[in-house]
């Protein structure tokens, strides 16, 4: 598509989220989600736990199909009550959006530039040798290349999560999602990981970071969310919420987390 | 006198082994599907799986054995001892390999799915790159394990005729006046026989554990 | 059916006998076997290298060989070394021995499941090896091996089967007897097959349940 140097204003809007809800029976971990992010946003969402902040991930890439409400994002709309998503409809949302989990979940059995290199082949068709460059690009990339005929039980955790960041870059995603990717890591460890997801923000990738690092989401996001209960208790420029929060549970999970 | 037994007793090694292989070749193929069954979100189709792998775990094989050589095979169709056995033993097999199928799966970190999820793979990748794998290096020592336990079972296909170990045995002490010696040679060949299967059991495990090490 | 039924309520009693004496043996193996399996399991780990030995030959002879073939060795064996001794008593010997080479492995993984900081503690409080052994670490132990233990007990009374080989008139030489007079093998197999189904089945339910019941604490 070619730049439109008049259309500054109109960046590409990758996701939107209308009213979108997750129920489990009576149990209701989403409440009438509201979101919408333009491509190169980078968005962090704080709040404690059991607020419902990686469901709200997990509905997007449709890992948890929500209950109610609608979702937008890579040129899928999925409605709620309307028809069931095609395979093809959901195999073309996961292309477009990349994600990045706690526990890593590379494969064990899988070297790690193969990891890498298996959605490349089996969902972007390529063949070996072509996914095996993009693989070993990205291993560079991350700072990982020597590793990559090692197993992933031979790397650290924070070598294994830029690993699967790695994977997750390798489909070209439009929209990175990163579920509390340091939570699991020793804060050495994690820094590597975030300098990593820094550089990837800084150039420009759409990224939903759900995390517990607080200076992470003030000086990498632009826009924070804080969430509780199911519900977007705040939202707004990642500085300024940081600093003076407006709604008083904001202000109260951020006073807890500083007082730790 | 002792090497005169072990020869005759040795004659059985060619049906013991084969009876073996064919048991385990059988009851791993078909335990594929029965864990299917097992883990199927259809409820009528999980009972039907667990009330067919409770009935065979239940039932001692020498039952089942007689029922299908004596009951089965003496009227309605032609059955060999060997096949006898070799239904039975692969049916019994196949309740157990299910349900080892089935700890292997629960085993597998629930994230794994979800990765390949996010990937984009869709099912049949997901199983064949993803699932299968870990699943057959998690199920391997158990399976090693039930194999050796399947091999002292084949002992049991002596009662229905077929010339196995035991049977070869069973004959020799009856006649001479050493029996203790004859099953005492029997025995151990038994063991000798479980000492490379248990090797590669545990070579497995180690391997296993290296690579799937977190 | 109602021919079928007939047949079974014929045959039911001398099957319920043979049933009988099944439960006889597999409790006496058991009775036997079970502190047996204990005492091995304690022998292998023992200081003394050679008491180890022992038990270690014990357990895997006891293991190795097919349960068959250790019948016929205690029953038709062991008269040629001058030990007669009847089909009940080979077959719980047997039973016995066999029951013990594979508990003392449960056994061993209870007692192995136990924290080392229980013997620590049991130590820094004063108790002698024996006394914390029998009132820390055995408690804990065998707690955790019971549901194994009574999976092995349901086993047992399957592998009784396997006496008919030595002339024991247990429930499947019963069968087979009225098997080979009446030619109506399926029918009273069948009715064999319920008979073990109706004890095994529900008593393997209730002792996975108990074990889904036992591993709610579990650390």
């Amino acid at each position: 598509m070619a730049p439109n140097p008049a259309a500054d204003c109109s960046k590409q809007v990758l996701l939107r989220l209308d009213a979108v809800g997750k129920a489990f029976g009576a149990l209701t971990v989403l409440d009438g989600i509201n979101l919408a992010m333009k491509a190169g946003e980078v968005v962090a969402i704080i709040g404690p736990s059991g607020s419902g902040k990686s469901t709200l991930l997990r509905c997007i890439n449709q890992i948890e199909p929500p209950t109610s409400g609608r979702v937008e994002v890579g040129g899928v709309t999925i409605e709620v009550g309307r028809k069931e998503p095609s395979r093809k409809e959901l195999m073309q949302i996961r292309r477009s959006v990349g994600m990045v989990f706690q526990s890593f979940n590379l494969f064990p059995h899988l070297t790690v530039l193969r990891n890498v290199s298996l959605a490349q082949e089996r969902v972007m068709k390529r063949s070996r040798a072509a996914a095996d460059a993009v693989s070993m690009q990205l291993l560079s990339r991350v700072g990982l290349a020597e590793k990559a005929n090692q197993y992933p039980s031979r790397c650290s955790g924070g070598q294994q999560q830029r690993i699967a960041i790695a994977r997750a870059l390798a489909l070209e995603p439009q929209l990175m999602l990163f579920d509390e990717p340091t939570s699991a890591l020793d804060p050495e460890l994690g820094l590597e990981v975030l300098a990593v997801m820094r550089e990837l923000a800084e150039g420009g990738m759409t990224m939903i970071i759900v995390t517990h690092e607080m200076h992470f989401a003030e000086n990498v996001s632009d826009r924070v969310i804080v969430m509780a209960d199911g519900r977007v208790v705040e939202e707004g420029p990642s500085r300024q919420l940081m600093r003076s929060p407006q709604t008083d549970r904001a202000a109260r999970f951020l006073k807890a987390v500083k007082d730790r | 006198m002792i090497g005169a037994f072990f020869t005759t007793i040795a004659q059985g090694i060619p049906w013991t082994i084969a009876l073996t292989v064919s048991a385990f070749a059988t009851g791993a193929l078909l335990g594929l599907p029965l864990c299917m069954m097992l883990m199927s979100p259809a409820r009528p189709l999980r009972w039907l799986a667990r009330l067919l792998v409770l009935t065979l775990r239940s039932v001692p094989p020498i039952v089942w054995l007689f029922f299908i050589f004596f009951g089965i095979g003496s009227g309605l169709l032609e059955i060999s001892p060997f096949q006898a056995a070799w239904i039975g033993l692969g049916l019994i097999t196949a309740a157990n390999m299910a349900e080892i199928y089935r700890g292997a799966f629960a085993a597998i970190h629930p994230g794994q799915r979800e990765a390949a999820i996010a990937l984009g793979l869709p099912g049949r990748y997901r199983f064949m790159d993803v699932v299968a794998p870990q699943l057959l290096r998690i199920a391997l020592p158990s399976c090693g394990t039930y194999a050796i336990g399947l091999l002292k079972d084949t002992a049991i296909s002596s009662t229905i005729g077929v010339n196995e170990i035991a049977f070869e045995a069973y004959h020799l002490s009856q006649r001479t006046f050493h029996s203790l010696d004859v099953f005492a040679v029997a025995g151990l060949l038994y063991v000798l026989i479980s000492l490379p299967m248990a090797w590669i059991a545990h070579w497995a495990d180690r391997s296993m554990r290296r690579r799937l090490a977190r | 059916m109602s021919d079928l039924l007939d047949f079974w309520g014929e045959w039911l009693p001398s099957l319920l006998d043979g049933l009988a004496i099944s439960v006889k043996v597999t409790g006496a193996c058991l009775l036997l076997g079970l502190p047996f399996g204990l005492l091995l399991a304690l022998g292998m780990q023992s200081k003394g290298a050679a008491l180890r030995l022992l038990a270690l030959a014990v357990i895997e002879t006891g293991r190795g060989a097919p349960v068959l073939i250790m019948l016929q060795f205690t029953y038709f064996g062991l008269p040629t070394a001058g030990i007669s001794l009847s089909s009940f008593g080979a077959a719980t010997l047997a039973l016995a021995w066999n029951t013990g080479a594979y508990t003392s492995e449960i056994i061993r993984a209870g007692l192995e499941a136990v924290p080392q900081g229980q013997r620590e503690a049991a130590a820094a409080i004063g108790l002698t090896g024996w006394d914390s052994l029998r009132y820390v670490i055995l408690p804990q132990g065998l707690r955790v091996s019971v549901p194994a233990l009574l999976g092995f007990a349901i086993a047992t009374l399957q592998t009784t089967s396997l006496c008919f080989s030595i002339a024991l008139p247990e429930l499947v030489s019963r069968a087979y007897i009225v098997g080979s007079n009446t030619f109506q093998y399926m029918p009273i197999l069948l009715l064999t097959a319920l008979l073990y189904a109706a004890i095994c089945l529900p008593a393997t339910v209730v002792v996975s349940a108990l074990e889904r019941h036992l591993g709610r604490h579990a650390a």
